[in-house]
């Protein structure tokens, strides 16, 4: 069996923010690059379904970026992926949800899957609407936020969870599965996975490799970034002592009041 | 595009408050764009509940009540939004931006072609075309993007973001005809529902949450329930207390959990972490509730209370309801 696992290298999320005041652009500079929270999960996922199933189970790591990113990919090879495929072009640039899913989808075509295990929601873009273009571009069953999954006989069954509880939903290999934060912690990579990674292959793949119909990148895209602002300022507001339980609540209510919230 | 169309998400007839959200800025819309505003819902209770959807500013509700959308995941809602865009011509569709809303937007975006605006709290509208303002990265960065004009286009709208307004003229009510399309793949075997009859997390107009400092499971039901209670609104919880097990990760709140939007957000012993803080930064007043008077939530905070919260707040419960009695 073949699990690919979709990652996105995205702006470390624990640093903070800063937006350039001349270029209205995102300060990345001293800012890591790492990969998104959400596909460290659907690795981890991937990385349990291959020590469940044993056998001949590869797990092929995916990612689509900037050139200069490539190295962060290791990361998911020291936690246990086999190998990493690394779709770079320059003509991706500007790529909106749809125009990523679309490209993805084809080099996924590609490089075949018998499960495609797809991160929830990114940390930059968060649009969290590239799992479900990516599966109707690849014609496979779409189960998302998947807190346990298992496979038997071709056929994939899925613990979800929804808004108000979970479900259980099952289909048909190949599949895309989602992951969510309840389905496990990502290991950590040991040293051996470290050193092994540095073995590992990272096949790239640039637009010609994958032959696309329709165009991609900023011409491709059906949305268009305008402008970036910073969030209006919300400054350090007032610190009370409180002297006991009363005074505290009472400092709250006044303050409850004074906003009319209460 | 020039109609607007909203999915309405319900359970069984019941919505949340953003579907009339939705609603009402569809009319806005649909006016600035010199179109039509119409609904579509779908699944068994579709024909009641459009009874009440159908009292805001809309120009039709088309409904089925088909049982296929409680048999099998999301691929039936996908093949008749579809097919209700394809009949109603080209539109915006208002999709809420929950986790099933965001798999229906990702799925339509392929199948209509059309950029997606994500997380939208604002729209811009100038000679027909559509800009989506959006918080992303927490709230630290406010994004404008463009729909580029193309038949059709698709947003993720976040609850809470616009008012809702009953009201104005008597929309139609039509059914949908079921589309063919191809054999549904993924079978709902089971569906349980949980926790109900607590306000939903993301739509509550006031959030307690508790952290780390509650020391246990206990205090979520016995100190912050009542205060929520009062306040009218829903118990959240920092990633400490859903790692130790006392609530579950539905509560979390922050970069990893959800992000929430109130007009007031009370942490209770919760340190402000940054990953706490991206998932409410954006809320209308915070207030904290912290032994320590150098924990970082002080830093956004509009009123840092130093104390200890087991004395504070069985007080302020005890406050805010003798204010409403
Ligand atoms: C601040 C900001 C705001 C943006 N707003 C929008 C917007 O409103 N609409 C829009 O169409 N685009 C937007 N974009 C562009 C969008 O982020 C990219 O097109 C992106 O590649 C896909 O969307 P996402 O990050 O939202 O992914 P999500 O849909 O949130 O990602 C879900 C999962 O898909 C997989 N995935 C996504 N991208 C990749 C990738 N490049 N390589 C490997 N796996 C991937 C990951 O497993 C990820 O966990 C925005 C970008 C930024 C930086
Ligand atoms: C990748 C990643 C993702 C993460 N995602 C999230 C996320 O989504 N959400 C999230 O919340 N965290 C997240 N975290 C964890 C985050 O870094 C913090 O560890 C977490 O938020 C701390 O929770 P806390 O504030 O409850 O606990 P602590 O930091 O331990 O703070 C407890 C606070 O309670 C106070 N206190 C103690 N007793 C009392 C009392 N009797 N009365 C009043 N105050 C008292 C203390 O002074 C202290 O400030 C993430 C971390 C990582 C690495």
């Amino acid at each position: 069996m073949k699990i690919v696992v979709t990652v996105k290298l995205v702006p470390d999320p624990n640093a903070e923010k800063r937006i350039d005041s001349a270029t209205k652009r995102l300060v990345r500079s001293g800012v890591e690059t790492v990969l998104n929270p959400y596909d460290e999960y659907a690795l981890e996922a991937a990385l349990q379904l291959k020590e469940r199933a044993g056998g001949d189970t590869s797990v092929v790591v995916f990612s689509m970026a900037p050139e200069a990113l490539k190295e962060t990919l290791r990361k998911a090879l020291a936690m246990g992926a086999d190998e990493a495929v690394f779709l770079s072009d320059a003509g991706l640039e500007g790529s909106d949800v749809w125009a990523t899913a679309y490209a993805m989808s084809q080099a996924l075509k590609k490089i075949g899957f018998d499960l495609l295990i797809v991160g929830g929601l990114t940390d930059d873009g968060s649009t969290g609407a590239v799992p479900g273009a990516l599966a109707e571009h690849l014609g496979v069953p779409c189960i998302t936020n998947a807190r346990k999954a298992e496979i038997a006989d071709g056929t994939l069954r899925v613990e979800r969870e929804t808004d108000s509880g979970y479900q259980t939903v099952r289909g048909p290999l190949p599949a895309l599965l989602t992951t969510a934060l309840t389905f496990g912690e990502p290991r950590y990579a040991s040293l051996k996975g470290i050193m092994g990674a540095k073995k590992k292959t990272i096949a790239p793949l640039t637009l010609a490799d994958i032959g696309l119909d329709l165009a991609v990148g900023s011409d491709g895209a059906k949305m268009q970034l305008e402008a970036f602002a910073p969030p209006p300022a919300r400054g350090k507001g007032r610190t009370v002592e409180a002297a006991d339980g009363a005074a505290g609540a009472q400092a709250i209510f006044d303050f409850l009041k004074e906003k009319k919230l209460v | 595009m020039k109609n607007v169309i909203v999915y309405v998400e319900h359970r069984r007839g019941e919505t949340r408050k953003v579907t009339f959200e939705m609603a009402t800025e569809a009319r806005t819309l649909a006016d600035a764009l010199g179109g039509q505003a119409h609904a579509v819902i779908v699944g068994p209770g579709a024909t009641t509940l459009a009874e009440q959807v159908k009292t805001y500013p809309l120009n039709g509700v088309y409904v089925n009540d088909d049982p296929d959308l409680d048999t099998y995941l999301l691929d039936p809602a996908v093949d008749y939004v579809e097919a209700a865009a394809r009949a109603i011509g080209p539109s915006l569709i208002l999709i809420p931006n929950t986790l099933s809303g965001r798999d229906l937007a990702g799925r339509l975006a392929a199948r209509l072609g059309a950029g997606i605006g994500a997380d939208v709290t604002e729209f811009k509208i100038e000679n027909g075309t559509v800009a989506c303002v959006s918080p992303k990265m927490g709230g630290a960065l406010i994004t404008t993007c463009a729909i580029k004009p193309a038949e059709y286009g698709i947003a993720t709208v976040r609850p809470n973001a616009f008012a809702a307004a009953a009201g104005g003229a008597g929309a139609t009510m039509q059914t949908l005809e079921k589309p063919s399309g191809k054999p549904y793949a993924a079978v709902i075997e089971e569906d349980v529902e949980e926790g109900s009859g607590e306000l939903a997390l993301e739509e509550a107009p006031v959030v307690v949450a508790g952290g780390r400092g509650l020391g246990g499971p206990e205090p979520f039901d016995t100190l912050l329930k009542p205060l929520a209670h009062a306040l009218g609104g829903a118990v959240g919880a920092s990633r400490a207390a859903a790692d130790a097990g006392w609530v579950p990760y539905s509560l979390q709140i922050g970069q990893t959990g959800k992000t929430v939007t109130p007009n007031l957000y009370i942490a209770v012993g919760i340190s402000g972490a940054i990953q706490h803080k991206v998932g409410m930064r954006s809320s209308g007043a915070i207030v904290a509730i912290n032994k320590d008077a150098a924990a970082a939530i002080a830093e956004f905070s509009d009123l840092l209370v130093v104390g200890d919260a087991f004395k504070i707040v069985p007080e302020l419960t005890r406050l805010v309801e003798a204010a409403k009695a």
